[in-house]
Protein backbone atom coordinates (compact mmCIF):
# COMPACT_ATOMS: atom_id res chain seq x y z
CA UNK A 1 0.00 0.00 0.00
CA UNK A 2 1.32 3.39 -0.95
CA UNK A 3 1.46 6.45 1.28
CA UNK A 4 -1.04 9.24 0.69
CA UNK A 5 0.48 12.65 1.38
CA UNK A 6 -1.41 15.92 0.95
CA UNK A 7 0.52 19.13 0.28
CA UNK A 8 -1.38 22.06 1.71
CA UNK A 9 -0.93 25.55 3.14
CA UNK A 10 -4.15 27.47 3.61
CA UNK A 11 -2.76 30.59 1.96
CA UNK A 12 -2.39 30.78 -1.79
CA UNK A 13 0.82 31.40 -3.68
CA UNK A 14 3.23 29.97 -1.12
CA UNK A 15 4.42 27.15 -3.37
CA UNK A 16 2.15 24.16 -2.84
CA UNK A 17 1.99 23.22 -6.49
CA UNK A 18 5.70 23.86 -7.04
CA UNK A 19 6.52 21.62 -4.08
CA UNK A 20 4.09 18.95 -5.28
CA UNK A 21 5.59 18.86 -8.76
CA UNK A 22 9.18 18.81 -7.51
CA UNK A 23 8.67 16.32 -4.69
CA UNK A 24 6.78 14.03 -7.07
CA UNK A 25 9.66 14.21 -9.53
CA UNK A 26 12.30 13.79 -6.83
CA UNK A 27 10.59 10.72 -5.36
CA UNK A 28 10.21 9.23 -8.83
CA UNK A 29 13.93 9.85 -9.40
CA UNK A 30 14.62 7.89 -6.21
CA UNK A 31 12.97 4.93 -7.96
CA UNK A 32 9.60 5.11 -6.29
CA UNK A 33 6.40 5.00 -8.29
CA UNK A 34 4.50 8.23 -7.75
CA UNK A 35 0.99 9.41 -8.59
CA UNK A 36 0.29 13.13 -8.34
CA UNK A 37 -3.33 14.15 -7.89
CA UNK A 38 -4.30 17.70 -8.77
CA UNK A 39 -7.15 18.50 -6.37
CA UNK A 40 -7.46 22.10 -7.54
CA UNK A 41 -10.62 21.68 -9.62
CA UNK A 42 -11.40 24.72 -11.73
CA UNK A 43 -7.94 26.24 -11.32
CA UNK A 44 -5.62 23.43 -12.18
CA UNK A 45 -1.91 24.21 -12.55
CA UNK A 46 0.01 21.06 -11.78
CA UNK A 47 -0.12 19.90 -15.41
CA UNK A 48 1.51 23.18 -16.47
CA UNK A 49 4.36 22.91 -13.97
CA UNK A 50 5.07 19.39 -15.14
CA UNK A 51 4.88 20.43 -18.80
CA UNK A 52 2.09 17.93 -19.41
CA UNK A 53 -0.76 20.28 -20.27
CA UNK A 54 -1.16 19.14 -23.85
CA UNK A 55 -1.31 15.46 -22.89
CA UNK A 56 -4.37 15.74 -20.71
CA UNK A 57 -7.29 13.94 -22.33
CA UNK A 58 -9.45 12.84 -19.42
CA UNK A 59 -9.64 14.25 -15.93
CA UNK A 60 -10.56 12.92 -12.49
CA UNK A 61 -14.12 14.01 -13.15
CA UNK A 62 -14.56 11.68 -16.13
CA UNK A 63 -13.14 8.83 -14.07
CA UNK A 64 -15.68 9.48 -11.34
CA UNK A 65 -18.50 9.77 -13.87
CA UNK A 66 -17.50 6.38 -15.26
CA UNK A 67 -16.74 7.83 -18.68
CA UNK A 68 -13.23 6.40 -18.67
CA UNK A 69 -11.05 4.07 -16.65
CA UNK A 70 -8.66 5.47 -14.06
CA UNK A 71 -5.64 4.27 -16.08
CA UNK A 72 -6.86 6.19 -19.12
CA UNK A 73 -6.95 9.46 -17.21
CA UNK A 74 -3.45 9.11 -15.76
CA UNK A 75 -0.96 11.19 -17.74
CA UNK A 76 2.47 9.56 -17.83
CA UNK A 77 5.36 11.90 -17.37
CA UNK A 78 7.40 12.39 -20.52
CA UNK A 79 10.73 12.12 -18.66
CA UNK A 80 10.25 9.68 -15.79
CA UNK A 81 8.41 6.41 -16.25
CA UNK A 82 7.47 6.12 -12.61
CA UNK A 83 5.50 9.36 -12.42
CA UNK A 84 1.87 9.86 -13.38
CA UNK A 85 -0.53 12.78 -12.99
CA UNK A 86 -4.25 12.58 -12.40
CA UNK A 87 -5.43 15.96 -13.70
CA UNK A 88 -8.30 17.97 -12.30
CA UNK A 89 -11.11 19.32 -14.46
CA UNK A 90 -10.72 22.93 -15.50
CA UNK A 91 -14.34 23.65 -16.40
CA UNK A 92 -15.85 22.85 -13.02
CA UNK A 93 -15.52 24.10 -9.49
CA UNK A 94 -14.57 22.48 -6.23
CA UNK A 95 -18.09 21.22 -5.55
CA UNK A 96 -17.91 18.88 -8.55
CA UNK A 97 -16.37 16.15 -6.38
CA UNK A 98 -17.00 14.91 -2.86
CA UNK A 99 -14.47 13.88 -0.19
CA UNK A 100 -15.78 10.33 -0.54
CA UNK A 101 -14.97 10.30 -4.27
CA UNK A 102 -11.47 11.66 -3.67
CA UNK A 103 -10.91 8.85 -1.18
CA UNK A 104 -11.96 6.32 -3.83
CA UNK A 105 -9.46 7.73 -6.33
CA UNK A 106 -6.59 8.00 -3.89
CA UNK A 107 -7.13 4.51 -2.46
CA UNK A 108 -7.30 3.04 -5.96
CA UNK A 109 -3.95 4.67 -6.73
CA UNK A 110 -2.24 3.42 -3.55
CA UNK A 111 -2.61 -0.12 -4.89
CA UNK A 112 -0.19 0.60 -7.73
CA UNK A 113 1.92 3.51 -6.54
CA UNK A 114 4.35 3.89 -3.63
CA UNK A 115 3.44 7.53 -3.13
CA UNK A 116 0.20 9.36 -3.85
CA UNK A 117 0.79 13.10 -3.53
CA UNK A 118 -2.28 15.34 -3.47
CA UNK A 119 -1.84 18.98 -4.46
CA UNK A 120 -4.38 20.85 -2.33
CA UNK A 121 -6.04 24.09 -3.48
CA UNK A 122 -5.70 27.26 -1.41
CA UNK A 123 -8.40 27.93 1.15
CA UNK A 124 -10.17 25.71 3.65
CA UNK A 125 -13.44 25.17 1.81
CA UNK A 126 -14.72 22.22 -0.19
CA UNK A 127 -11.55 21.83 -2.26
CA UNK A 128 -9.45 21.55 0.89
CA UNK A 129 -11.89 19.09 2.45
CA UNK A 130 -11.68 16.96 -0.70
CA UNK A 131 -7.90 17.06 -0.82
CA UNK A 132 -7.32 16.00 2.77
CA UNK A 133 -10.09 13.38 2.92
CA UNK A 134 -7.87 10.49 1.90
CA UNK A 135 -4.55 11.64 3.32
CA UNK A 136 -2.74 10.01 6.22
CA UNK A 137 0.13 12.47 6.09
CA UNK A 138 0.40 16.15 5.33
CA UNK A 139 3.14 18.53 4.28
CA UNK A 140 2.42 22.11 5.28
CA UNK A 141 4.07 24.66 3.00
CA UNK A 142 4.48 28.15 4.38
CA UNK A 143 6.56 31.21 3.66
CA UNK A 144 8.13 33.21 6.49
CA UNK A 145 5.35 35.80 6.57
CA UNK A 146 2.87 36.25 9.38
CA UNK A 147 -0.14 35.86 7.08
CA UNK A 148 1.08 32.57 5.62
CA UNK A 149 2.04 31.28 9.05
CA UNK A 150 -1.33 32.25 10.52
CA UNK A 151 -3.14 30.37 7.74
CA UNK A 152 -0.82 27.40 8.11
CA UNK A 153 -1.60 27.31 11.82
CA UNK A 154 -5.32 27.16 11.09
CA UNK A 155 -4.76 24.37 8.58
CA UNK A 156 -2.68 22.37 11.07
CA UNK A 157 -5.62 22.62 13.47
CA UNK A 158 -8.06 21.42 10.81
CA UNK A 159 -5.78 18.55 9.83
CA UNK A 160 -5.51 17.43 13.42
CA UNK A 161 -9.29 17.54 13.69
CA UNK A 162 -9.45 15.29 10.62
CA UNK A 163 -7.07 12.80 12.24
CA UNK A 164 -4.19 13.38 9.88
CA UNK A 165 -1.49 12.15 12.22
CA UNK A 166 1.80 12.98 10.55
CA UNK A 167 2.17 16.65 9.74
CA UNK A 168 5.50 18.07 8.59
CA UNK A 169 6.54 21.61 7.81
CA UNK A 170 8.24 23.03 4.72
CA UNK A 171 9.38 26.63 5.02
CA UNK A 172 9.56 27.98 1.51
CA UNK A 173 11.13 31.07 0.02
CA UNK A 174 13.40 31.95 2.87
CA UNK A 175 15.93 34.73 2.24
CA UNK A 176 18.85 34.13 4.57
CA UNK A 177 20.25 37.65 4.14
CA UNK A 178 16.96 39.18 5.23
CA UNK A 179 16.71 36.80 8.16
CA UNK A 180 20.24 37.80 9.20
CA UNK A 181 19.27 41.45 9.05
CA UNK A 182 16.22 40.67 11.15
CA UNK A 183 13.89 41.74 8.35
CA UNK A 184 12.32 38.34 7.88
CA UNK A 185 10.96 35.69 10.21
CA UNK A 186 13.46 32.92 10.69
CA UNK A 187 12.65 29.24 10.36
CA UNK A 188 12.95 29.09 14.10
CA UNK A 189 10.28 31.79 14.52
CA UNK A 190 7.93 29.91 12.20
CA UNK A 191 8.50 26.65 14.01
CA UNK A 192 7.92 28.27 17.36
CA UNK A 193 4.38 29.21 16.29
CA UNK A 194 3.44 26.06 14.40
CA UNK A 195 5.22 23.55 16.63
CA UNK A 196 5.31 20.76 14.05
CA UNK A 197 8.39 18.87 12.85
CA UNK A 198 10.41 20.58 10.14
CA UNK A 199 11.09 18.54 7.02
CA UNK A 200 12.63 21.13 4.76
CA UNK A 201 13.79 24.69 4.18
CA UNK A 202 13.75 26.00 0.62
CA UNK A 203 15.55 29.25 -0.19
CA UNK A 204 13.97 31.89 -2.39
CA UNK A 205 15.30 31.26 -5.88
CA UNK A 206 14.72 32.84 -9.28
CA UNK A 207 15.36 29.46 -10.89
CA UNK A 208 11.99 28.32 -9.57
CA UNK A 209 10.24 30.87 -11.76
CA UNK A 210 12.25 29.81 -14.80
CA UNK A 211 11.48 26.15 -14.13
CA UNK A 212 7.78 26.85 -13.64
CA UNK A 213 7.43 28.70 -16.91
CA UNK A 214 9.30 25.99 -18.81
CA UNK A 215 7.30 23.15 -17.31
CA UNK A 216 10.58 21.53 -16.21
CA UNK A 217 10.66 20.95 -12.45
CA UNK A 218 13.87 22.12 -10.78
CA UNK A 219 14.91 18.74 -9.45
CA UNK A 220 15.31 17.53 -13.04
CA UNK A 221 17.58 20.35 -14.05
CA UNK A 222 21.28 19.65 -14.53
CA UNK A 223 22.20 23.07 -13.23
CA UNK A 224 22.93 23.11 -9.55
CA UNK A 225 20.48 25.18 -7.57
CA UNK A 226 20.18 25.42 -3.83
CA UNK A 227 16.39 25.19 -3.97
CA UNK A 228 16.61 22.08 -6.16
CA UNK A 229 18.92 20.41 -3.66
CA UNK A 230 16.65 21.43 -0.78
CA UNK A 231 13.68 19.79 -2.54
CA UNK A 232 15.65 16.63 -3.24
CA UNK A 233 16.62 16.48 0.43
CA UNK A 234 12.97 16.76 1.43
CA UNK A 235 12.15 13.82 -0.83
CA UNK A 236 14.84 11.76 0.90
CA UNK A 237 13.51 12.75 4.31
CA UNK A 238 10.03 11.63 3.21
CA UNK A 239 11.65 8.28 2.43
CA UNK A 240 12.76 8.21 6.02
CA UNK A 241 16.44 9.05 5.54
CA UNK A 242 18.18 11.31 8.01
CA UNK A 243 19.60 14.12 5.90
CA UNK A 244 21.20 17.24 7.38
CA UNK A 245 19.60 20.56 6.61
CA UNK A 246 21.41 22.86 4.20
CA UNK A 247 23.33 25.66 5.85
CA UNK A 248 21.71 28.54 4.01
CA UNK A 249 23.18 31.11 6.36
CA UNK A 250 26.79 30.31 5.61
CA UNK A 251 27.44 32.92 2.89
CA UNK A 252 25.80 35.63 4.96
CA UNK A 253 27.19 34.83 8.37
CA UNK A 254 30.07 37.29 8.21
CA UNK A 255 31.88 38.82 11.12
CA UNK A 256 29.93 42.06 10.54
CA UNK A 257 26.52 40.47 10.72
CA UNK A 258 27.58 38.65 13.87
CA UNK A 259 28.71 41.90 15.43
CA UNK A 260 25.51 43.62 14.35
CA UNK A 261 23.43 40.88 15.92
CA UNK A 262 25.55 41.00 19.03
CA UNK A 263 24.95 44.72 19.52
CA UNK A 264 21.27 44.51 18.65
CA UNK A 265 20.66 42.05 21.45
CA UNK B 1 1.64 14.39 -49.38
CA UNK B 2 4.21 17.07 -50.00
CA UNK B 3 5.87 17.94 -46.68
CA UNK B 4 6.34 21.49 -47.90
CA UNK B 5 2.64 22.00 -47.76
CA UNK B 6 2.33 20.97 -44.17
CA UNK B 7 3.63 22.95 -41.30
CA UNK B 8 3.95 19.74 -39.42
CA UNK B 9 2.34 16.47 -38.83
CA UNK B 10 1.12 16.62 -35.30
CA UNK B 11 3.02 14.49 -32.86
CA UNK B 12 1.75 11.39 -31.13
CA UNK B 13 -1.59 10.95 -32.70
CA UNK B 14 -3.64 8.43 -30.82
CA UNK B 15 -5.42 5.98 -33.00
CA UNK B 16 -8.97 4.95 -32.20
CA UNK B 17 -7.67 1.53 -31.20
CA UNK B 18 -5.71 2.99 -28.29
CA UNK B 19 -8.73 4.79 -27.09
CA UNK B 20 -11.86 2.81 -26.82
CA UNK B 21 -14.15 5.63 -25.87
CA UNK B 22 -14.07 9.01 -27.49
CA UNK B 23 -13.27 11.87 -25.11
CA UNK B 24 -16.78 13.15 -25.55
CA UNK B 25 -18.89 13.63 -22.48
CA UNK B 26 -22.54 13.03 -23.17
CA UNK B 27 -23.81 16.17 -21.62
CA UNK B 28 -26.09 18.89 -22.84
CA UNK B 29 -25.51 22.55 -22.46
CA UNK B 30 -27.74 25.53 -22.61
CA UNK B 31 -28.67 25.94 -26.23
CA UNK B 32 -30.01 28.94 -28.11
CA UNK B 33 -31.60 28.45 -31.50
CA UNK B 34 -33.20 31.00 -33.78
CA UNK B 35 -36.29 29.82 -35.63
CA UNK B 36 -39.11 31.65 -37.43
CA UNK B 37 -38.00 35.00 -36.07
CA UNK B 38 -38.09 33.66 -32.55
CA UNK B 39 -35.34 32.46 -30.30
CA UNK B 40 -35.65 29.15 -28.48
CA UNK B 41 -33.72 28.83 -25.25
CA UNK B 42 -33.25 25.22 -24.18
CA UNK B 43 -32.38 24.64 -20.56
CA UNK B 44 -30.99 21.15 -20.05
CA UNK B 45 -32.96 19.09 -17.55
CA UNK B 46 -31.22 17.88 -14.37
CA UNK B 47 -30.80 14.45 -15.95
CA UNK B 48 -29.05 15.96 -18.97
CA UNK B 49 -26.45 18.01 -17.16
CA UNK B 50 -24.34 17.87 -14.02
CA UNK B 51 -24.29 21.66 -13.83
CA UNK B 52 -25.97 23.23 -10.85
CA UNK B 53 -28.26 26.21 -11.13
CA UNK B 54 -25.62 28.92 -10.49
CA UNK B 55 -23.35 27.38 -13.12
CA UNK B 56 -26.23 27.17 -15.58
CA UNK B 57 -26.99 30.85 -15.07
CA UNK B 58 -23.32 31.68 -15.54
CA UNK B 59 -23.29 29.73 -18.77
CA UNK B 60 -26.47 31.37 -19.99
CA UNK B 61 -24.92 34.74 -19.30
CA UNK B 62 -21.81 33.84 -21.28
CA UNK B 63 -23.77 32.50 -24.23
CA UNK B 64 -26.06 35.52 -24.32
CA UNK B 65 -23.13 37.91 -24.30
CA UNK B 66 -21.22 35.95 -26.91
CA UNK B 67 -24.21 35.63 -29.23
CA UNK B 68 -26.01 38.91 -28.79
CA UNK B 69 -24.80 40.37 -32.04
CA UNK B 70 -26.52 37.61 -33.98
CA UNK B 71 -30.09 38.28 -32.92
CA UNK B 72 -32.03 41.45 -33.67
CA UNK B 73 -32.95 43.41 -30.55
CA UNK B 74 -36.38 42.82 -29.01
CA UNK B 75 -36.52 39.25 -30.27
CA UNK B 76 -39.08 37.12 -28.48
CA UNK B 77 -37.76 34.15 -26.59
CA UNK B 78 -39.40 30.79 -25.97
CA UNK B 79 -37.96 29.07 -22.94
CA UNK B 80 -37.94 25.25 -23.15
CA UNK B 81 -37.41 23.70 -19.74
CA UNK B 82 -38.58 20.09 -20.11
CA UNK B 83 -39.03 18.57 -16.67
CA UNK B 84 -36.76 21.09 -14.93
CA UNK B 85 -38.44 22.73 -12.00
CA UNK B 86 -38.24 26.54 -12.01
CA UNK B 87 -39.61 28.78 -9.32
CA UNK B 88 -40.70 32.36 -9.61
CA UNK B 89 -37.33 33.71 -8.50
CA UNK B 90 -35.36 31.59 -10.98
CA UNK B 91 -37.63 32.68 -13.82
CA UNK B 92 -37.06 36.29 -12.87
CA UNK B 93 -33.28 35.75 -12.98
CA UNK B 94 -33.56 34.36 -16.51
CA UNK B 95 -35.78 37.28 -17.57
CA UNK B 96 -33.27 39.74 -16.15
CA UNK B 97 -30.39 38.11 -18.01
CA UNK B 98 -32.38 38.10 -21.25
CA UNK B 99 -33.27 41.77 -20.88
CA UNK B 100 -29.61 42.77 -20.53
CA UNK B 101 -29.18 41.70 -24.17
CA UNK B 102 -32.59 43.12 -25.20
CA UNK B 103 -34.41 39.82 -25.47
CA UNK B 104 -37.94 39.31 -24.18
CA UNK B 105 -39.27 36.14 -22.69
CA UNK B 106 -42.78 35.46 -23.98
CA UNK B 107 -43.54 31.79 -23.70
CA UNK B 108 -42.47 28.91 -21.51
CA UNK B 109 -42.58 25.25 -22.50
CA UNK B 110 -42.63 22.98 -19.49
CA UNK B 111 -43.65 19.55 -18.32
CA UNK B 112 -43.89 20.57 -14.68
CA UNK B 113 -47.10 21.95 -13.25
CA UNK B 114 -45.30 24.04 -10.60
CA UNK B 115 -43.15 25.71 -13.25
CA UNK B 116 -46.25 26.41 -15.31
CA UNK B 117 -47.95 27.99 -12.30
CA UNK B 118 -44.91 30.13 -11.51
CA UNK B 119 -44.72 31.25 -15.13
CA UNK B 120 -48.45 31.99 -15.32
CA UNK B 121 -48.43 34.13 -12.18
CA UNK B 122 -45.55 36.10 -13.69
CA UNK B 123 -47.64 36.66 -16.82
CA UNK B 124 -45.97 34.48 -19.42
CA UNK B 125 -47.83 32.27 -21.82
CA UNK B 126 -47.37 28.60 -21.23
CA UNK B 127 -47.04 25.54 -23.36
CA UNK B 128 -47.47 22.67 -20.96
CA UNK B 129 -46.48 19.28 -22.27
CA UNK B 130 -47.64 16.32 -20.28
CA UNK B 131 -44.98 13.85 -19.31
CA UNK B 132 -46.99 11.02 -20.87
CA UNK B 133 -46.49 12.58 -24.28
CA UNK B 134 -44.31 10.41 -26.50
CA UNK B 135 -40.77 11.78 -26.39
CA UNK B 136 -40.66 12.34 -30.14
CA UNK B 137 -43.32 15.01 -29.91
CA UNK B 138 -41.74 17.05 -27.18
CA UNK B 139 -39.67 20.01 -28.21
CA UNK B 140 -36.55 18.74 -26.49
CA UNK B 141 -36.75 15.48 -28.36
CA UNK B 142 -37.25 17.38 -31.60
CA UNK B 143 -34.09 19.25 -30.84
CA UNK B 144 -32.19 16.03 -30.25
CA UNK B 145 -33.55 14.58 -33.49
CA UNK B 146 -32.27 17.61 -35.32
CA UNK B 147 -28.84 16.87 -33.95
CA UNK B 148 -28.90 13.42 -35.48
CA UNK B 149 -29.95 14.77 -38.83
CA UNK B 150 -27.09 17.28 -38.78
CA UNK B 151 -29.55 20.05 -39.39
CA UNK B 152 -28.51 22.02 -36.37
CA UNK B 153 -27.74 25.63 -37.14
CA UNK B 154 -24.14 26.68 -36.56
CA UNK B 155 -23.43 28.34 -33.25
CA UNK B 156 -21.90 31.77 -33.68
CA UNK B 157 -19.97 33.24 -30.78
CA UNK B 158 -18.20 36.54 -30.63
CA UNK B 159 -16.08 36.34 -27.51
CA UNK B 160 -12.78 35.31 -26.06
CA UNK B 161 -13.08 31.88 -24.51
CA UNK B 162 -10.98 31.90 -21.37
CA UNK B 163 -9.58 29.08 -19.28
CA UNK B 164 -12.35 26.87 -17.96
CA UNK B 165 -14.95 27.92 -20.54
CA UNK B 166 -16.43 25.01 -22.43
CA UNK B 167 -18.77 25.18 -25.39
CA UNK B 168 -20.66 22.11 -26.58
CA UNK B 169 -22.83 22.20 -29.64
CA UNK B 170 -24.44 19.48 -31.75
CA UNK B 171 -23.47 21.29 -34.97
CA UNK B 172 -20.74 23.55 -36.28
CA UNK B 173 -19.23 26.20 -34.03
CA UNK B 174 -17.86 29.52 -35.27
CA UNK B 175 -15.88 31.58 -32.77
CA UNK B 176 -14.94 35.14 -33.58
CA UNK B 177 -12.25 35.64 -31.00
CA UNK B 178 -9.53 33.66 -29.32
CA UNK B 179 -9.60 30.33 -27.54
CA UNK B 180 -7.24 30.71 -24.60
CA UNK B 181 -5.36 27.74 -23.13
CA UNK B 182 -7.66 25.82 -20.80
CA UNK B 183 -10.81 26.51 -22.80
CA UNK B 184 -12.49 23.92 -24.95
CA UNK B 185 -14.99 23.67 -27.78
CA UNK B 186 -16.68 20.35 -28.49
CA UNK B 187 -18.78 20.26 -31.65
CA UNK B 188 -20.44 17.54 -33.68
CA UNK B 189 -19.62 19.49 -36.83
CA UNK B 190 -16.66 21.68 -37.80
CA UNK B 191 -14.97 24.30 -35.64
CA UNK B 192 -13.92 27.62 -37.12
CA UNK B 193 -11.87 30.01 -35.04
CA UNK B 194 -11.46 33.50 -36.42
CA UNK B 195 -8.63 34.24 -34.05
CA UNK B 196 -6.01 32.34 -32.10
CA UNK B 197 -6.73 28.74 -31.22
CA UNK B 198 -4.77 27.90 -28.10
CA UNK B 199 -7.22 25.74 -26.19
CA UNK B 200 -8.66 22.30 -26.87
CA UNK B 201 -11.03 21.72 -29.79
CA UNK B 202 -12.92 18.57 -30.58
CA UNK B 203 -14.66 18.52 -33.95
CA UNK B 204 -16.90 15.70 -35.12
CA UNK B 205 -17.37 14.70 -31.50
CA UNK B 206 -20.12 12.23 -32.38
CA UNK B 207 -17.79 10.45 -34.75
CA UNK B 208 -17.81 12.37 -38.03
CA UNK B 209 -14.31 11.84 -39.47
CA UNK B 210 -14.87 14.46 -42.16
CA UNK B 211 -15.00 17.26 -39.62
CA UNK B 212 -12.35 19.93 -39.73
CA UNK B 213 -10.89 22.49 -37.40
CA UNK B 214 -9.70 25.77 -38.85
CA UNK B 215 -8.09 28.76 -37.23
CA UNK B 216 -6.32 31.94 -38.22
CA UNK B 217 -3.56 31.06 -35.79
CA UNK B 218 -3.25 27.41 -34.87
CA UNK B 219 -1.44 26.87 -31.56
CA UNK B 220 -3.69 24.32 -29.91
CA UNK B 221 -3.10 22.53 -26.63
CA UNK B 222 -4.78 19.56 -28.25
CA UNK B 223 -6.79 18.87 -31.37
CA UNK B 224 -9.39 16.15 -31.43
CA UNK B 225 -11.38 15.05 -34.44
CA UNK B 226 -13.84 12.19 -34.03
CA UNK B 227 -11.84 9.51 -32.13
CA UNK B 228 -8.41 10.97 -32.85
CA UNK B 229 -6.30 13.04 -30.52
CA UNK B 230 -3.20 15.04 -31.41
CA UNK B 231 -0.83 17.33 -29.60
CA UNK B 232 0.89 20.32 -31.14
CA UNK B 233 4.66 20.05 -31.61
CA UNK B 234 6.68 21.28 -28.63
CA UNK B 235 8.29 24.16 -30.51
CA UNK B 236 5.91 26.79 -31.84
CA UNK B 237 6.52 27.92 -35.40
CA UNK B 238 7.90 31.41 -36.06
CA UNK B 239 5.13 32.42 -38.38
CA UNK B 240 1.46 31.65 -38.47
CA UNK B 241 -0.87 31.13 -41.39
CA UNK B 242 -4.54 30.28 -41.40
CA UNK B 243 -4.52 26.52 -41.06
CA UNK B 244 -6.91 23.60 -41.24
CA UNK B 245 -6.75 20.36 -39.29
CA UNK B 246 -8.33 17.23 -40.74
CA UNK B 247 -8.03 13.47 -40.56
CA UNK B 248 -5.63 11.99 -43.09
CA UNK B 249 -4.69 8.33 -43.52
CA UNK B 250 -2.26 8.38 -40.59
CA UNK B 251 -4.01 10.67 -38.16
CA UNK B 252 -4.69 14.32 -37.69
CA UNK B 253 -2.80 16.59 -40.07
CA UNK B 254 -2.55 20.33 -40.35
CA UNK B 255 -2.31 22.11 -43.66
CA UNK B 256 -2.14 25.74 -44.59
CA UNK B 257 -5.57 26.89 -45.60
CA UNK B 258 -4.22 28.06 -48.95
CA UNK B 259 -2.73 24.63 -49.68
CA UNK B 260 -5.64 22.58 -48.42
CA UNK B 261 -7.39 22.01 -51.71
CA UNK B 262 -4.13 20.82 -53.26
CA UNK B 263 -3.13 18.51 -50.43
CA UNK B 264 -6.56 16.96 -50.17
CA UNK B 265 -6.77 16.21 -53.87
CA UNK B 266 -3.52 14.23 -53.75
CA UNK B 267 -3.74 10.51 -52.96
Amino acid sequence: MGRIIVITSGKGGVGKTTCSANLGMALAKLNHSVALIDADFGLRNLDLLLGLENRVVYTALEVLAGQCRLEQALVKDKRLNDLVLLPAAQNRNKDAVTPEQMKQLAYALTKKYDYVLIDCPAGIEMGFQNAIAAADEALIVTTPEISAVRDADRVVGLLEAHHVKTINLIVNRIRPAMVQANDMMSVHDVQEILAIPLIGIIPDDEQVIVATNRGEPLVLSDNFSLSGVALQNIAQRIEGKDIDFLDLDAPYDTIFSRLRRFFKK
Amino acid sequence: MDPEQLRSTLTSTTSPADEQESPRVAEMQIHLKAEDGKLFLYLPTPSQTALEWPDLLQELKQQLEAGQRFWPPNTHVDLVTGDRLLDHRQLQLIVNLLSTVKLHLTRIHTQRRQTAVAAATSGYSIEQQSQILPMAQSTIAQFTLDAENKEVAPLYLQTTLRSGAEIRHPGTVVVMGDLNPGSSVVADGDILVWGRLRGITHAGASGNQQSQIMALQMEPTQLRIADWVARAPEAAPDQFYPEVAYIAADGIQIARASDLSKSLSQP
